[in-house]
């Protein structure tokens, strides 16, 4: 039986392209599903034309399909609400802002 | 490029006070010596960047989706702001950038010879990110980590940064387009084909024949360039053996070193893309053949100069 929770553990080892910061820190994940087998993801991107959508979205897959027991990954991308930097945890801030980016 | 002045006295004070952690900050830190090397040095660096870019757009036509073609114009976006923090820091210490970038002619920029050729399909695009950028990686990830010349250091945090995505975009792609097999793999091996022997002579003369370096003594740069070529095949190597693409290149346990498996250094044929193993070249020969220049430096070079005279060149801005 596949938990939400492995799911949450699973994306949290999906960083950012650029920066060492989990898509979870990032704030762009907006809700998780789990359907017996089937993994349900609610989730966004900082900008429409962030250059990295593919590129995440392959380790997005990868990597929850690494938990036992799923067979699909159906992510859909929304954009409402935007997101915005006040999604991003205190965690993903502190990160980002030793690199010099402001958050 | 070393020279004569290296055993002058301030030279030797400068590289005593470098080599005990000393951090140059402005021109009145430097020797003309220590100048000369670091402006060589960001040359290279920056001419590299910027060459990248006009390759890198006339591949990303051949992007097969948006946000593949959205990633490479990313791409391209930062490398040009990688080459401009170089031209700036080198206009902080007197150089023209304009004339750096628009006074030169195609032949007279220092980028290597890899950025003179036709990026021609998807497959030659990722591959030159995943070991194009890889060797930019290599080359100023060690320059972030162990350069005296403190403006530089700092400017490179966010370069290193952009690359690391370029780098897993190209690396990605080249999973992908193996996972796919049929054409896509075989396009995929024939771009590693030319452009992994074309990063290996990237890296420069074997530190057997390279004389007097003023880049190391001055701590510009920390390794030399057989370590640096190491560092490289340490992770393209094992990636390509992954992903089920040859490379001519192995791992030694004994020597605990990555060996060629072809004559190094040899000739190339830009024409065919084609790596003439049974013709081994003295480096004389191979400085020859970068001095010629590549199919694509004339090209690029207009691109990225632009024609001043034209209805929509310099003359509107």
């Amino acid at each position: 039986m596949v938990t939400e929770n492995q799911v949450w553990q699973a994306l949290k080892a999906v960083n950012d392209p650029e920066y060492p910061l989990s898509i979870v820190d990032l704030g762009i994940i907006y809700k998780v599903e789990v359907l017996q087998a089937i993994v349900a993801i609610e989730m966004t991107f900082t900008a429409m034309g962030c250059p990295a959508i593919d590129m995440i979205l392959l380790d997005v897959d990868e990597e929850v399909r690494k938990i036992s027991g799923v067979k699909n990954v159906d992510i859909e991308i929304v954009w409402s609400p935007p997101w915005t930097r006040d999604r991003i945890t205190p965690a993903g801030r502190e990160i980002l802002q030793y690199y010099g980016v402001g958050v | 490029m070393a020279t004569d002045k290296k055993n002058g006295k301030a030279e030797q004070e400068l590289m005593e006070k470098i080599r005990n952690g000393f951090m140059v900050e402005s021109e009145e830190d430097m020797t003309p010596d220590y100048k000369k090397s670091l402006i060589t040095q960001l040359t290279v660096q920056a001419d590299t960047e910027l060459m990248s870019a006009p390759a890198y757009y006339l591949a990303s036509k051949d992007a097969p989706t948006i946000n593949s073609r959205i990633a490479v114009t990313a791409i391209i976006h930062d490398e040009l702001g990688h080459a401009n923090i170089a031209y700036r820091i080198m206009e902080d210490l007197g150089v023209d950038k304009h004339w750096l970038v628009y006074g030169r002619k195609p032949h007279e920029f220092k980028h290597p010879y890899g950025f003179d050729q036709p990026l021609e399909n998807w497959a030659e695009m990722v591959v030159a990110n995943g070991f194009f950028d890889r060797a930019g990686i290599c080359l100023l990830g060690d320059v972030l980590e162990n350069t005296s010349y403190g403006p530089l250091k700092r400017s490179l945090v966010k370069v290193d940064r952009e690359e690391i995505l370029h780098l897993r975009h190209g690396e990605s792609w080249m999973k992908r387009l193996s996972k796919a097999g049929g054409e896509a793999k075989e396009l995929l091996q024939r771009a590693v084909d030319w452009m992994f022997p074309m990063t290996i002579e990237w890296f420069g003369l074997p530190d057997e024949l390279k004389h007097h370096s003023g880049q190391l003594d001055y701590r510009l740069k920390g390794q030399t360039n057989d370590q640096l070529r190491q560092t490289w095949m340490d992770a393209t190597v094992p990636l390509c053996e992954k992903i089920g693409i040859k490379v001519p290149a192995h791992y030694d346990k004994e020597k605990g070193d990555y060996i060629l498996d072809y004559p190094f250094p040899c000739q190339y044929n830009p024409d065919e893309k084609r790596w003439l193993f049974d013709e081994p070249l003295t480096w004389d020969q191979v400085f020859k053949r970068w001095k010629a220049r590549g199919p694509m430096n004339k090209t690029y070079a207009e691109m990225v100069q632009g024609d001043l005279d034209s209805i929509f060149g310099g003359r509107l801005w």
